[in-house]
């Protein structure tokens, strides 16, 4: 116990003398929520609107600036046309010169093909201004109200759907490449060989590797949720108990692969593209940068089942839903089986030698 | 310490096979109490992986070893414990200074060490907070062979320790091997340096293509090989150990 006790401590200390791991596992992680922070996800909903005024009345344009959905740009036909053509307008509006007051001549309404959405609903908003116009000349009390309320929403933004998900995959990294690395590392530099002629137990060593991880693991998981709840407006509203849980369930079927691949890799060299193989498909398309809903059915199918998408949706339900342990067992039990899975690979495959 | 005349290891008929190679043939030897023993052969002859069988390392393919009386196959951590064991091309963590790798070694016999105490006796003390990566050759050398001494072993084991080293460093490390036999301690060494193994050794055995071809004092075979009417081309002295190695296991370069 004591021997074991030990083991840890060094290798704790080892660890935190590691400055790549520390940018690994950190630094690295909080720079990628910063960079898709910046990337304003929000700011896709506004329609580029075109207008060409050649008439003398401003009163269209003017109520048009107060749709807060169109983001307007005035210029001359030949411009506004050319920049449609290019991609940089969704919408081009013509006002044509014979209007006068109230009474405007017929209205051209040039739309992207590739955008047919933002062209339906700047033609609906358009028109819609124009009705108010003739409506007004009508009673009153005929009219149908839509009478609007304002409710305060727990919305979630992109960044609240990402970091659980950055968070997850840092976890992943942590075990998979950690691992590999560290040992095919301690192997080729004869590390391992010079442990052997002292009577230590391996099993030993082997845990205290992974109850190192594992600490490290929940300081990550400490660090980037801090970080969102403190800088990222992160809407935080789960347990921290909860996501240690889910996330060392994760953690011991990354550091599984981790063990796996280092037994089937001689040099380095050969860990990389393995390690890469298995993890950039599940960073793609585990719904960690973006939404799985918009994936096609078989391929859906593939993700609903990866290690990281059961661990990167167990941490975002906990973390922005404010689910708990029973909320999640679907994701609990993915990740039980997929360790249970690469436990069995790694100790088939782990080589000392 | 004298040399005694009881064997602490006795190595019979030992074998190691890889593929159809036959590294090590049939070998025996015995290593007494407190002598410096030296084994001797050019690169491939099976010097290291008699040592590592012996280590306990390596499986045996055939023979026995017995160690301070146990037999290093049935009994190997029990033999771990009594040994001391500088590999070939062994490092270390690179994050541990060598007073906590120290520390942590003697942890895995279950011991507790004086880290200066034993760097004093590889004379490392004013390294005690480097990192490993930060020593010289020679340093690294003696750090191994302080990090092989935590658990206070009957025999220490060192493969090729002067190997890369300038003749300063080697000299300097012949010194540090020959306290550490004066304060109790058996040590069996491999080396290809001939006048290392004439210098430092109390007898040697030379190894070509994993057998035992000669067991003897230094000197002994020194004299055998005059008996038998060797001359060198150019007198200065009439003959030494490399000669000896050298008519006995060939002159043509051997690959790894």
């Amino acid at each position: 116990m004591m021997i074991l006790w030990k083991l840890f401590i060094a290798s704790l200390k080892m660890y935190s003398r590691q400055r790549e791991a520390l940018i690994w596992n950190i630094l690295l992680p909080l720079f990628m929520i910063v960079l898709f922070a910046f990337v304003d996800f929000g700011g896709l909903g506004k329609i580029e609107l075109g207008v060409v005024n050649q008439s003398g009345e401003y009163w269209l344009l003017d109520s048009l600036k107060h749709v807060q959905t169109l983001s307007i740009v005035e210029g001359t036909r030949e411009e506004e046309l050319k920049f449609l053509k290019l991609g940089d307008r969704d919408v081009v509006l013509v006002i044509p010169p014979e209007s006068s007051g109230a009474r405007l001549g017929e209205l051209s309404l040039f739309t992207n093909d590739g955008k047919p959405q933002e062209g339906q609903l700047a033609a609906l908003i358009i028109q819609r201004v124009c009705d108010d116009v003739v409506l007004k000349s009508i009673d009153e009390k005929s009219r149908i109200h839509v009478r609007v309320e304002h409710v305060q929403s727990r919305n979630l933004t992109y960044i609240d759907r990402l970091i659980p998900g950055i968070l997850a995959m840092s976890i992943m990294q942590t075990g998979i490449f950690g691992v590999a690395f560290g040992f095919v590392g301690l192997k080729k530099r004869g590390i391992l060989r010079r442990l052997w002629v002292t009577p230590i137990n391996p099993n030993d060593f082997i845990i205290a590797q992974v109850a190192t991880r594992l600490i490290v693991l929940v300081i990550q998981i400490v660090i980037m949720i801090g970080c969102g709840i403190l800088f990222f407006d992160l809407h935080f509203v789960g347990s921290f108990l909860d996501l240690f849980l889910v996330g060392i369930l994760g953690g011991i079927v990354f550091l599984a692969i981790g063990f796996a691949i280092s037994g089937i890799s001689k040099s380095e060299d050969q860990v990389a593209p393995i390690a890469n193989l298995i993890t950039l498909p599940m960073i793609l398309l585990g719904g960690v940068f973006f939404s799985r809903s918009s994936l096609p059915g078989i391929v859906h199918t593939i993700t609903d089942v990866f290690p990281l998408t059961y661990l990167a949706d167990g941490l975002r339900t906990i973390a922005i839903d404010g689910a708990t342990l029973g909320d999640v067992v679907p994701q609990l039990a993915g990740l039980l089986v997929w360790s249970i899975i690469s436990i069995i690979l790694a100790v088939k495959m782990f080589r000392w030698e | 310490m004298t040399i005694g005349s009881t064997p602490i290891l006795k190595v019979q008929h030992l074998s190691k096979r890889y593929g159809h190679l036959l590294a090590v043939n049939d070998v025996s030897f015995e290593v007494v109490t407190g002598e410096i023993f030296g084994i001797l052969g050019p690169n491939g002859a099976g010097k290291t992986s008699t040592l590592e069988m012996i280590e306990t390392i390596r499986p045996v393919d055939g023979g026995e070893i017995m160690l301070d009386g146990l037999d290093v196959r049935k009994k190997p951590q029990e033999v771990k414990r009594r040994i001391g064991v500088q590999l070939q091309s062994s490092s270390f963590f690179d994050k541990l200074n060598l007073v906590e790798l120290l520390d942590l070694f003697a942890a895995l016999y279950d011991r507790s060490v004086e880290p200066m105490v034993l760097l004093d006796e590889v004379e490392l003390q004013e390294k005690a907070k480097s990192m490993v990566s930060e020593l010289s050759g020679g340093q690294k050398q003696r750090f191994s062979i302080a990090a092989a001494l935590v658990n206070d072993p009957k025999v220490l084991f060192l493969d090729e320790p002067t190997t890369g080293l300038d003749p300063q460093a080697r000299r300097h490390l012949w010194g540090v091997i020959r306290k550490i036999r004066n304060e109790g301690k058996t040590i069996v060494l491999t080396t290809h340096y001939m006048e290392e193994a004439e210098e430092l050794c109390d007898r040697v055995a030379i190894m070509d293509s994993g057998r035992i071809i000669a067991s003897a004092p230094p000197q002994e075979l020194v004299k055998q090989l005059l008996s038998q009417g060797f001359t060198k081309g150019r007198v200065e002295r009439l003959a030494n150990l490399e000669d000896v190695f050298l008519s006995m296991t060939g002159h043509s370069l051997r690959d790894e």
